[in-house]
């Protein structure tokens, strides 16, 4: 018998759900419909708020092992506006990290981009990956929260301004800021500069 | 009011639709959910199964596993050198939760195997398995290999304490967790937080000028925070 076909016979969790009291077992049942619900959610908010791939796995880790000690705080409907206050936390954290290593690395020359309009380029999932963090890495962090959450994760604005903790109102202008600069670096990308040095 | 629409929907070039288009794909990969689920001591049948699909497909060969303690696999598993762990916030999260069922005089929830070892999460999937006697080298060894340099749990405790201080009206005792806090953590994760607990603390202590001194520098320093919100608020009591 395969390791999977073991493990799927639950011969391994039975002791644990023979002893586990029924409280218990609802505090599993909600984390566990927090991790299938959302794992991508928070995957996705960490990425797209700056934390480094190689890092993502063991951040979302810690995004709901916070979740889990917090569980009885998240009313019900606001799981998914707790992870992202969470996840958006630690992806500044990963964020100043990286920075701080940056800072200690030597100083790179700019790569040269070209041809960003061709179809080849534009399918190149790793390459179009690496410029949306540069792009993104430029944006302020209040007008980062914003647009990942509306333009990745399509959130209402209402859901938005719940999630990030701001009047509704804000969350149009700092969307409308968030898009201009947006556009504005991509446009400098495709023109075959890095955007980097016209902040 | 109306929704604001979406860059892809309102005439983004090939160039900004690609990026977005790959700021949209990104997902979990299979071994995040896998170390998650384990370090929530959630480790389920999918979980493993998951995770060995992962990582390979080792087979277990004809081993007979309801002859082995499942605290000896475990065992076995770390010292043949996995690949996954369990973090120790896990471990101090189950032990509060064991400590609370005491207090309450019920049994705790039955900790994963995966957890009470504080050993691989995934290892069972992927490591052959051999029982092996009880050796405190073994366990010094599997110690220093989950133990994280500064595990978030032991942080979030110590936020913990505070936020309980605080719950019941010990100013002075939040205070002094707070205070502990900085000087063990000066890079701690929840710095945020705790100056935020911080804040609270002295406004409930009626000292009102130094918790908007607080929130002003909060503000000052953490603009654009998730927490600013509730620190203005402060602010405007």
């Amino acid at each position: 018998m395969t390791s999977a076909a073991l493990i799927e016979t639950g011969a391994l969790e039975a002791p644990a759900r023979e002893l586990a009291p029924a409280p218990a077992r609802a505090r599993e049942g909600r984390l566990r419909e927090l991790v299938d619900n959302y794992l991508d959610f928070v995957a996705r908010v960490l990425r797209n708020s700056g934390t480094p791939e190689s890092e993502i796995d063991d951040e979302v880790q810690r995004t709901f092992i916070v979740a889990a000690r917090r569980l009885d705080d998240i009313r019900p409907g606001a799981e998914k506006s707790f992870l992202f206050r969470v996840a958006f936390n630690q992806a500044a954290h990963a964020r100043r990290t990286a920075a701080r290593r940056r800072e200690v690395a030597a100083a790179e020359a700019p790569e040269q981009i070209d041809h960003l309009g061709t179809p080849e380029a534009l399918t190149d999932q790793k390459r179009m990956r690496e410029l949306l963090d540069r792009v993104l890495d430029q944006l302020d962090e209040s007008l980062r929260a914003v647009f990942v959450l509306h333009e990745f994760e399509e959130m209402t604005a209402a859901e938005i301004a719940e999630a990030v903790g701001i009047p509704r109102g804000t969350v149009a202008s700092r969307l409308r800021r968030a898009r201009t600069e947006f556009r504005a670096r991509v446009a400098a990308l495709g023109a075959g500069g890095t955007g980097e040095d016209d902040r | 009011m109306r929704e604001p629409m979406r860059l892809r929907d309102e005439g983004a070039t090939a160039l900004e639709r690609a990026l977005l288009d790959a700021g949209t794909a990104y997902r979990g990969s299979p071994t995040a959910r896998a170390k998650t689920l384990g370090a929530l001591g959630l480790a389920g049948s999918a979980t493993l199964a998951g995770a060995a699909a992962a990582r390979t497909s080792l087979s277990l060969g004809k081993l007979s596993i309801g002859k082995l303690s499942l605290g000896k696999i475990f065992a076995g598993a770390a010292i043949v050198g996995a690949v996954a762990t369990v973090p120790a916030g896990y471990r101090a999260l189950h032990r509060q939760d064991v400590a609370m069922h005491a207090a309450r005089g019920v049994p705790a929830p039955a900790l994963s195997p995966v957890a009470q070892g504080g050993g691989p999460a995934v290892a069972v999937a992927v490591a052959p398995v051999v029982p092996v006697p009880d050796d405190p080298s073994a366990h010094a060894a599997r110690r220093a290999r989950v133990e994280p340099a500064v595990p978030l749990a032991r942080e979030l405790a110590s936020i913990d304490g505070a936020r309980a201080a605080l719950a019941r009206g010990d100013t002075s005792d939040a205070i002094a967790r707070l205070d502990g806090y900085a000087r063990a953590y000066p890079r701690g994760r929840l710095d945020q937080e705790a100056e935020v607990l911080r804040i609270d603390a002295l406004s409930q202590s009626g000292r009102a000028e130094a918790a908007r001194a607080h929130a002003r520098e909060f503000l000052r320093r953490h603009p654009n925070s998730v927490l600013a919100a509730h620190v203005r608020t402060r602010l405007g009591d």
